[in-house]
């Protein structure tokens, strides 16, 4: 892709531009670490790398993008490891962090309004000043930005008690791909500080116009466009978040000899108790923890913990019975200490990290019950790897179910063919009427199931609508074509080749075509004594080559997933 | 970075710098989910730049001052008498008296004028609560933080030992730092504390509000001051020094302490940190600026701080926004409100 640097800093800010080399590096990674093959089939980094401050800014750049036909990608801290914020196909990635104030907060609406690029760890200790907490936010809270968890969808704490952050998004003000700013649901403003009243209107007006063309347009629908879909129909600029009084919380946390005992147990405490927030550490997960050395009750057990969030006479009720059902449970009720340990660790989850150092995420939406079968399945299947487990529980009888993959990168052939072992899960997933846990770049094939195919439907008809270039966030959540590199290119070009020069060579005197063979090693032109069969074989490269740069990521990956896992029978890895 | 060492991009002078427009505020590591220290990291990657030959001119300069001068601006150990005029007979006796305590002043507090109340604040407040103290004046060096910063860790140690050995040549039990900075070099790389771990080291907070709680400070009525404290990224990340300096403001009757967002160990960094104020002063004025913002928009009339390099800082950017407020060290609101000694005198008979 071509970018104009000095055209893009006059949009966004001089400062606020890059295309050094290592910046667009650090830029085009998230929190997982992929192998190099992968980048045989998306690009290894963006081309510029922006940090727009305010909306008439971003919308420049999106008219800018659209008119010179480049890939944007928005991003917020890249804490997610579904690959939604690395780029696909280059372009321009555009890091919404610096555009992270508190713009409108009102107690009696209960309900905060911010820029999305605000982390969700300012944002909490802002409220927490006033008395206030959120429902929901993500364990990643330390750095993960507003923008990022409500583009992508998922359960954090608080999820047992409130469900998704879906639930909790009020409103939200976007970036449509054709640069148009629109505002869905109710976006909480000071009206004498909104300066962007007459754009929204017009956005707002000629999005219903299009919606209502296609037979959609409930809000409902309108929402859900945004929400959830990685970016890939706008740039989230504004979110207004409800919010809860901080009333007493009280964490508490169980350790359990077996993962039975412990559903067992979480099932209870969900359904008599509904705490705030309820997460489950498995014994590999706990086995890992440096902290937990010398603490023969928790290291190597299998720990549910949590915090109750309300008044201080219901909590009190709370805790006895939460220490009831544990004891029933053949559990044992750690002491406060140990639960304010627990609840401290909920933003660092990845502290097990040191044992890689490389992580591959695999996670997926489970029904609790099903959970120790999961448990038990997922450590046959990945026997062979080191993998720590853990999930939070949702307010619907879910819960995800998150594995580490714990690798190492340096190691370039084993850990290239054990990436595919992330995909076993989301497959295990199917198995047990689950779902994966995201979509983002890497689980595109299963939108679909994710969004039901009724909602995926009408997204895909308004992702043509809105952006029928396909330019915001490309080849996510949709799928869409890869970038070939080289080497993939080059083993297209040699497949095509080869296959065409056997098939020639082989073909004809296994039907017993004669005429056809010595027509093949005939010389059609004199002046290249070249066989016909072989400029077949170069017209079969051409074509080997043409498909591969024809493919879509989906299909890439339908190829490569069992190409890997039959390479890793053989090999033992 | 680790693609850049193994020479997939390239480590050029370029890239050097980069590695230098950094706080080094400790904010990386204080949210990254791994638990990884990366200012460490960062301070590597700064010494391999050094190494390569890459160093930024500022940082050299600092590098060469520590090494010849004993301070970070190329000035001299006679030039650590300065900020004792108007008070050479109260510290005369003080200056390597063996004692319990020792007051470390620091490079910036020594060396730049418009920090000298700082120094004569804290001595107050020592002479107030008649603390047995000693000064080290012209004999103090610099304490080696800024020799990690700009990629030099060898150094570090034989820096604080030259300081430790005096001090624990005058018998100190108990050290107390003006910069936050010095603490946490020390506790990190100083081998002689490795070894014997007998000296506690304080943050003039920590220290004051020992005090107070002994009830060795009495404060006389302020006339409704509020104030907002700012909390240096190291006393709060690191040394998690967030509550004292507040239950010192929640002593003195009539100051208020109104918090900034964000605060405490989230608290945002002055840019003054981690040599970012010599290598890019303008990047470290415009950080500064956006920290003076956050408490623009509070309604206290005073910053107050405990760290040089946040005053300098917002000094800079007081200046670059016009916006008037005054900056503080927690030792000059302290010094200021304390009551006179013969009216707590009188009070007690």
């Amino acid at each position: 892709v071509k970018v104009d640097e000095m055209r893009i800093g006059d949009i966004v800010g001089a400062d606020n531009v890059s295309v050094k080399h290592e910046t667009c590096m650090i830029y085009s990674k998230d929190v997982t670490s992929l192998p190099e093959l992968v980048y045989q089939i998306i690009s290894p980094k963006f081309d510029v790398i922006t940090q727009p401050v305010d909306v008439p800014s971003l919308q420049n750049l999106v008219w800018y993008a659209t008119d010179n036909n480049i890939p944007l990608v928005p991003r917020g801290n890249g804490t997610s490891g579904w690959g939604g914020a690395i780029p696909a196909r280059g372009g321009i990635c555009v890091d919404l962090s610096n555009m992270s104030k508190i713009l409108y907060f009102n107690e009696f609406e209960q309900a905060i309004t911010v820029e999305s690029g605000i982390t969700w760890r300012d944002l909490l200790s802002f409220l927490g000043r006033l008395g206030f907490t959120l429902p929901v936010y993500p364990s990643s809270a330390t750095a993960a930005t507003v923008g990022g968890f409500v583009a992508s969808g998922g359960l954090g704490i608080g999820s047992t008690r409130h469900g998704d952050i879906m639930k909790q998004v009020l409103g939200i003000e976007a970036v449509l791909p054709n640069g148009k700013i629109v505002r869905l649901g109710r976006v909480l403003l000071d009206e004498q500080s909104d300066t962007l009243q007459t754009k929204v209107d017009e956005g707002n007006e000629w999005l219903a116009e299009e919606l209502t063309a296609v037979g959609l347009g409930t809000p409902e629908q309108e929402k859900k466009l945004i929400t959830g879909t990685y970016g890939t129909l706008g740039i989230i600029t504004k979110v207004t978040l409800s919010t809860i009084p901080n009333l007493q919380l009280i964490p508490f946390a169980c350790s359990f000899d077996s993962i039975t005992d412990l559903v067992n147990a979480a099932a209870k405490i969900v359904e008599e108790c509904q705490p705030y927030y309820l997460r489950f550490l498995a014994d590999n997960y706990t086995s890992k923890l440096r902290a937990l050395d010398g603490k023969e009750s928790e290291k190597g057990k299998f720990i549910l913990t949590g915090a109750l969030l309300d008044t201080i006479y219901q909590n009190e009720e709370n805790i006895d019975r939460i220490q009831f059902i544990t004891k029933e449970a053949d559990g044992l009720a750690l002491d406060d200490d140990r639960a304010w340990f627990y609840w401290d660790e909920r933003l660092f989850p990845l502290r097990i990290k040191r044992h890689g150092p490389s992580l591959v995420p695999a996670e997926m939406l489970a029904p609790l019950d099903k959970i120790p079968e999961i448990h038990e399945e997922t450590k046959a299947e990945l026997r062979k790897s080191k993998v720590a487990i853990e999930g939070t529980l949702s307010n619907d009888g879910t819960t995800s179910f998150m594995v580490w993959i714990l690798d190492d990168e340096r190691k370039s052939v084993s850990f290239t063919i054990g990436w595919h072992r992330s995909f076993r899960i989301a497959a295990l997933a199917e198995k047990f009427g689950g779902l994966p846990y995201a979509v983002g770049l890497w689980n595109g094939r299963h939108s679909k199931k994710f969004y039901g195919s009724g909602a995926f439907e009408e997204l895909t008809i308004m992702k043509k609508r809105l952006d029928p270039e396909n330019l915001m966030n490309p080849v996510k959540v949709f799928g869409g074509r890869v970038s070939a590199g080289r080497v993939s290119s080059s083993l297209g070009f040699l497949t095509g080749f080869f296959v065409a020069l056997f098939l020639g060579w082989v073909g004809p005197s296994l039907l017993g075509w004669n005429w056809l063979a010595q027509l093949l090693n005939s010389i059609p032109v004199a002046v290249f004594p070249v066989p016909i069969l072989l400029w077949i074989s170069l017209v079969g490269g051409i074509v080997g080559l043409s498909v591969i740069r024809l493919m879509t990521l989906n299909q890439a990956l339908f190829i490569g997933i069992p190409f890997l896992r039959i390479l890793s029978k053989i090999l033992r890895k | 970075m680790k693609s850049i060492l193994e020479g997939e991009g390239e480590f050029g002078k370029d890239f050097a710098d980069k590695l230098f427009l950094c706080n080094l505020c400790e904010h990386c590591t204080s949210v990254c989910t791994t638990g990884i220290s990366l200012d460490r990291f960062w301070e590597v990657a700064r010494a391999e730049a050094r190494n390569r030959g890459f160093l930024p001119e500022p940082a050299r300069f600092v590098l060469e001052s520590v090494k010849s001068r004993g301070d970070i601006m190329w000035m001299g150990s006679a030039d650590r008498l300065l900020w004792m005029e108007d008070i050479e007979e109260i510290v005369r006796n003080r200056i390597l008296k063996p004692a319990k305590v020792a007051y470390f002043l620091g490079c910036n507090v020594s060396l730049k004028s418009q920090l000298h109340e700082v120094a004569k604040s804290m001595v107050k407040i020592m002479e107030y609560a008649e603390v047995d103290y000693t000064l080290l004046a012209d004999k103090e060096v610099c304490c080696g933080a800024p020799l990690g910063w700009a990629g030099n860790f060898e150094g570090i140690n034989d820096m604080a030992t030259k300081n430790l050995e005096l001090i624990k040549s005058l018998g100190v039990e108990t050290v107390v730092f003006s910069c936050p900075s010095c603490i946490q070099t020390w506790s990190e790389y100083s081998k002689l504390l490795k070894e014997e771990n007998s000296l506690e080291l304080l943050t003039t907070s920590q220290f004051i509000s020992r005090l107070v709680s002994e009830g060795n400070l009495k404060f006389e009525e302020q006339p409704m001051v509020t104030v907002t404290y700012h909390d240096p990224c190291i006393s709060a990340r690191v040394l998690k020094a967030t509550e004292e300096p507040r239950e010192i403001i929640e002593e003195i009757p009539g100051v208020y302490n109104v918090e900034m967002t964000p605060s405490k160990q989230s608290t945002r960094c002055c840019g003054g940190h981690g040599l970012l104020d010599t290598v890019d002063p303008v990047l470290s004025s415009r950080i500064a600026e956006m920290r003076l913002r956050d408490a623009t928009v509070t309604p206290a009339s005073r910053i107050i701080t405990e760290c040089p390099r946040c005053i300098l800082a917002f000094d800079l950017a007081k200046f670059t926004t016009g916006y008037d407020t005054t900056v503080q060290d927690i030792t000059q609101l302290v010094g200021e409100s304390l009551s006179s000694k013969s009216g707590g005198v009188d009070e007690g008979s």
